[in-house]
């Protein structure tokens, strides 16, 4: 009796000496916020992110917003809560998010953007996105190119609230509107999702049957898209996407979809981690907050390379 | 608080934005359009510095093309020093300004993004292509400038606008009037930017001065 109370003393002694030795030597945390998993766009940022915040000794917290501005705001009030000492963010939106990065920077914890940008600076300490402008017209230039300049085509927009939806449109039309040949039939969101993309595509194939293309705004939607065609026998049409997923370059490989753009996910996100990092530890910013990643056109030809997200050599 | 600071920074951006900008005192129509706009205006923007900052900027940058390719080709980053812009941060490539005259030996004139091959080591093998338009392929006048900056715009739309006003500039200016007929064979002049090429391509050459003749 005497043993086990002494034995469940130290017990406790040693749970107390635990307990309040942690807060003392913790290690530092890291917050990472994307947009849903289930695109692997996003869930490439979220390990890649994961990966360099770990190798460089800190803990993370790993957290969706689904693209809705309101969960954003709360899981920013976690990471603050927690103690984050960085967050690295894909927002919820290039307006509705200033507000959010703002409460971080003002609770001491700052916050550095990937993927897609805020129309503020001076609020995120890097904001490091792709260059959606440049992909979209190496995208849109290897669709004239496949579509001969000439044809209807059908466009799919990402999401209205996400800065690159109107940006990659942008970009598109800067290039396909040079073709007076090129005639746009129809243009439909999808919000970057699968299922709705090819819904959309089934109905826009019944009232546009003379369609000899498709571009999208991204990957799953250009997925959603060629599945709907194939469902309707339609291997003719020439499909290209945006992003440089797994299941893009597996199509490209199988000759359904014809091309994609790559953004750099994975790096980029490594590189946010890296830049949080030496601002937690030096308190230096980068040169610019923000940074401009080059896009890189995927075809059959290199399509071989791609992996995650990256290109190998 | 929180509102009123976005806004703040809302309005600190779009001051930025437009920083670039000549304030005139009478506003006319299409002024008037423009601040209906939120007066981003980047066609005018690039009109006002193109004589008076872009031109002397790249007749000054630019080199000799093929001294330009060859350290192009055997130092990116020393020829980038000497001759080209890249913005500090991110992964864009360097994008240089080069001087190229030479003997066209092909054109490329039934698409839209139209251009002509360019031998200017005269061993009649095509070293550039320089474009005619009317559509420009991608935005390396505006990326050749050391003094225009993506930080400071808005965003990726407007810093794409502006990239594109350059092309459009420029083809209303020097491309629309060039003929298209028998040009394999005449001689060209020109000065322009190119973005460091892949491998095993030809530098496309953005036209900022042209002159064709012979």
């Amino acid at each position: 009796m005497k043993l086990t109370r002494r034995m469940t003393m130290a017990a406790f002694a040693a749970v107390l000496a635990a307990s309040s030795a942690i807060p003392a030597y913790a290690v530092d945390l890291i917050a990472i916020i994307t947009p849903s998993h289930d695109n692997p766009f996003f869930k490439a940022e979220a390990v890649g992110a994961e990966a360099k915040a770990k190798e460089l000794g800190y803990e993370t917290l790993v957290l969706v917003h689904d693209d809705d501005a309101n969960k954003q705001s709360q899981l920013i009030d976690t990471a603050i809560g927690r103690g984050a000492k960085a967050i690295i963010l894909d927002n919820a939106g290039s307006e509705a998010s200033i507000a959010a990065v703002q409460k971080a920077k003002d609770a001491g914890v700052p916050s550095f953007l990937i993927d897609r940008e805020i129309n503020a600076t001076g609020v995120a300490v890097s904001q490091i996105v792709s260059n959606n402008y440049q992909g979209a017209q190496l995208g849109a230039e290897e669709f004239v190119k496949l579509m001969g300049e000439s044809g209807n085509y059908v466009e799919l927009l990402g999401r209205e609230s996400d800065l690159n939806a109107g940006i990659r449109s942008k970009g598109y039309h800067d290039v396909i509107d040079e073709y007076p040949e090129m005639k746009m039939v129809a243009q439909q969101s999808a919000n970057w999702s699968q299922t709705e993309a090819y819904a959309k595509m089934e109905t826009i194939l019944q009232a546009n049957p003379d369609i000899k293309g498709v571009i999208s705004g991204n990957d799953t939607m250009a997925m959603g898209a060629i599945a709907a065609l194939q469902a309707a026998g339609r291997k003719d049409v020439i499909v290209v996407g945006f992003d440089g997923s797994n299941d893009v370059r597996d199509s490209i490989k199988s000759g359904g979809i014809k091309a994609t753009v790559l953004q750099p996910a994975y790096a980029q996100a490594q590189m946010a981690v890296q830049q949080a990092h030496e601002y937690i530890t030096t308190g230096k910013k980068p040169v610019e907050e923000k940074q401009l990643m080059d896009c890189v056109l995927i075809t059959s030809e290199n399509a071989d390379q791609l992996e995650t997200f990256a290109l190998t050599n | 608080m929180r509102n009123l600071k976005a806004a703040a920074v809302l309005v600190l951006a779009g001051a930025m934005a437009l920083s670039s900008c000549k304030i005139i005192k009478t506003p006319t129509s299409e002024e008037a359009a423009q601040a209906a706009t939120g007066g981003f205006a980047p066609d005018r923007m690039v009109a006002e510095i193109w004589d008076s900052k872009v031109l002397p900027y790249l007749d000054k940058k630019a080199g000799p093309f093929p001294e330009v390719a060859a350290l192009a080709a055997s130092d990116p980053d020393a020829a980038g020093a000497k001759y080209g812009h890249k913005e500090k941060q991110g992964s864009a490539p360097w994008t240089f300004a080069t001087r190229l005259s030479g003997t066209i030996v092909a054109a490329e004139t039934k698409s839209r993004s139209a251009y002509v091959e360019v031998d200017a080591d005269g061993d009649g093998k095509a070293d550039a292509r320089v474009q005619i338009g009317p559509a420009i392929r991608g935005t390396a006048i505006r990326d050749s400038l050391d003094f225009v900056n993506f930080n400071e715009f808005k965003n990726q739309i407007e810093w794409a606008q502006y990239g594109k006003a350059f092309n459009t500039h420029v083809n209303g200016l020097v491309l629309e009037k060039l003929s298209r007929d028998g040009l394999v064979g005449k001689k060209i002049e020109a000065v322009g930017a190119y973005p460091l090429p892949a491998k095993g391509q030809l530098p496309l050459v953005a036209p900022a001065r042209l002159t064709v003749e012979g």
